[in-house]
């Protein structure tokens, strides 16, 4: 009798705790309670600390720091290191986005073409092109700085010799080191906008290539008329994207020239890293983040505009 | 590009002459009805076949016209794209190949003239130095933060993509929008702020630290992928197991994950690749703490500090790269469907 009471109680007991279980997690917070915590602390805090810190003087080597307002920011504004860090950052996003969106449209349209015919090959050029893609940039960096060395060590200098060419200072002439930086670049990102574009041809329904045949459209036209409408939506995402990723570039260049020579390639993310850490100026370049935070928020509008996300959520 | 029966006739061997040479009632439709497109064609492969009239489809000869002049076209077209598939190659596999052959070079074979691709003998002293410069503490330290980082994000975001998908709250669509937000906006922006946060909050120089902030940075793309999974599936599906007596986590566990799984792999392979790569963070987190870097880090002290020996920073690279590449090429296919999947949602 005794036994079978407790029995009854512990069960109970355990009935009360599920049940309790139960409702808990029937409310969406506790579900959702890790995510909130990590995105508070790990990126709402840094950002709110980024617009404070830009607002004062400090410096990463001394104490007492005051508010100077929006100082920083004139400053920052009036300096021709800043314009000049500028200028570098557009050629090399501008030719990103051009070398990465053509090369991927081509690579995804030379691949589809081969899948659809079954040419050999098609697979492991993906592959090759991809496999670029997950090298770490650190590593993609020291790669091509190795390839590009001043002597025929570096394959391409050596290949350029053998027909008569160079040595070329590929990294140590300012405008040859963009070059380079944007040339690895396209070797890594070029990956991301073909599968992005292969990945839209894909989408594209097989009877509006037929209704084009039917009408006498020959490939040219094909892919002019039915293709490249088809393809525009993907295209702007693509772009926008690649535009977003270009302006974030950091340890690519950080390893291959590391912004030089003298600012030759410094983007804006290798600025701000400089101005905080070279410099220790923490004000101003808390200053230079808030303006990248700035354009990433302005492109990020522009991209949920072209996907329409609020149909989405 | 080019429609099914191009695959069917072709019998994916790839060899486009024979398929149009079996090809007799499209030749012949192009000799009789058009003789001048038959006739001025180079090659006599789309001519050669004659007489099969009865297997002619009627009322098209027009289009058969065209596709016999497309077979010409077509085989044009095919040796421009093996073309780019020879330059594409070339452009993307030399580079990692080169560094491998740089690597494995005896001291001193790297200036000898000429140069080969191949190295004429195979020395190991560039690994010997490299692992001698902590190797293998680099790579313990980026398989322990990948590997528990990675199952830190799975295990926050899965049940934040179920609450999204699942769910119908106040405030849902801003805090969804919020996380996108997140998404969107580069990590590199916090590193200047990134000191002063992590030493507030006591995480600074230590492996938990960096973990927990990868958390904060990757849950964001994981979410709104595992959301789209969590979206494919019906709700019927929920309600029969809460009739069957589950509570919610029991049908996340027993009903739901097996459904969501292809898209934990995909959260899988890209955090992964994500973690093991990246530097700017963890070089800002961990410091100074030689004990603690990861690969991305100590392959870059390691060249600042022997920047002329090519050999051994392109041994360096190998290593660093080759973990990743070997996991690549195992999981490919599993890794481009996913990237096609997860492309429309930023990354």
């Amino acid at each position: 009798m005794a036994t079978a009471g407790e029995d009854d109680s512990v069960e109970s007991g355990i009935g009360r705790v599920t049940d309790l279980v139960g409702r808990l997690i029937d409310n969406p917070l506790p579900w959702l309670l890790p995510t909130l915590a990590a995105l508070a602390v790990f990126q709402l805090y840094p950002l709110v600390e980024a617009v404070r810190l830009s607002l004062t003087n400090e410096v990463l080597t001394a104490t007492g720091t005051e508010f100077v307002g929006l100082e920083n920011y004139v400053d920052l504004f009036t300096s021709t290191g800043f314009w000049q860090m500028v200028s570098v950052t557009a050629v090399f996003a501008v030719s990103s986005i051009a070398l990465h969106t053509l090369f991927g449209l081509i690579l995804a349209l030379a691949i589809d073409y081969g899948v659809r015919r079954g040419l050999r090959g098609h697979l492991t050029t993906r592959v090759s092109v991809l496999l670029a893609w997950i090298v770490p940039g650190v590593i993609i960096g020291l790669i091509w700085k190795v390839m590009l060395v001043e002597s025929q060590l570096g394959a391409v200098n050596y290949l350029l010799g053998t027909v008569s060419i160079g040595p070329v200072p590929f990294r140590s002439d300012p405008t040859l080191a963009l070059v380079s930086t944007i040339i690895a670049g396209t070797w890594r990102g070029t990956a991301f906008a073909m599968i992005m574009i292969y990945g839209g041809l894909q989408r594209i329904p097989q009877r509006l290539y037929e209704a084009a045949r039917i009408d006498g459209a020959g490939r040219w036209a094909r892919f002019r008329h039915v293709t490249l409408p088809q393809l525009k939506p993907v295209l702007f995402v693509t772009i926008v994207l690649v535009t977003i990723y270009a302006l974030n570039t950091f340890d690519l260049i950080f390893a291959l020239t590391n912004g030089g020579p003298g600012q030759a390639t410094e983007v804006f993310a290798l600025f701000m890293y400089r101005k905080a850490f070279t410099d220790y100026a923490l004000g101003e370049g808390a200053a230079v983040a808030v303006v990248l935070l700035g354009i990433n928020l302005l492109l990020t509008v522009v991209y949920l505009y072209a996907f329409d996300i609020g149909a989405e959520i | 590009m080019t429609e099914d029966h191009d695959r069917a006739e072709d019998g994916g061997s790839g060899d486009s002459y024979d398929g149009a040479r079996n090809r007799p009632p499209r030749s012949d439709g192009g000799t009789a009805e058009e003789p001048a497109a038959g006739g001025s064609r180079a090659d006599g492969g789309t001519t050669s076949a004659s007489g099969t009239v009865a297997e002619r489809l009627p009322g098209a000869p027009l289009e058969e016209a065209r596709d016999a002049l497309a077979d010409t076209d077509r085989r044009l077209l095919d040796a421009v794209v093996y073309g780019l598939y020879a330059v594409a190659m070339l452009f993307f596999a030399f580079p990692v190949l080169w560094i491998v052959s740089a690597s494995v070079r005896p001291q001193g074979e790297l200036l000898t003239f000429p140069f080969r691709f191949i190295p004429q003998e195979v020395s190991l002293t560039a690994y010997q130095r490299v692992f001698r410069e902590g190797m293998v503490t680099w790579l313990f330290n980026s398989t322990v933060i990948t590997l528990v980082g990675v199952g830190s994000i799975i295990a926050v975001s899965v049940p934040a993509a179920y609450a999204f998908s699942r769910f119908r709250f106040r405030g849902r669509r801003q805090l969804l929008g919020l996380v996108l937000l997140f998404q969107m906006i580069s990590s590199i922006i916090i590193i200047v702020p990134l000191y002063s946060v992590m030493t507030t909050l006591g995480l600074i120089e230590t492996r938990v630290g960096l973990i927990l902030l990868y958390v904060g940075i990757q849950t964001p793309f994981s979410i709104w992928l595992l959301k789209g999974y969590f979206d494919t599936i019906p709700e019927e599906l929920d309600y029969a197991a809460r009739i069957d007596g589950c509570n919610r986590l029991q049908t996340l566990r027993h009903v739901l994950l097996r459904p969501i799984a292809p898209g934990i792999a995909v959260v899988a392979i890209f955090n992964t690749v994500f973690l093991w790569s990246e530097f700017v963070l963890a070089y800002t987190v961990l410091g100074s703490e030689r004990s603690l870097y990861t690969i991305s880090i100590g392959v870059y002290e390691f060249q600042s500090q022997f920047g002329n020996d090519w050999r051994a920073i392109a041994a360096a690279s190998v290593v660093g790269m080759l973990p990743l590449v070997t996991v690549f090429i195992a999981l490919q296919r599993y890794f481009v469907k996913g990237l096609i999947k997860g492309s429309l949602k930023g990354e």
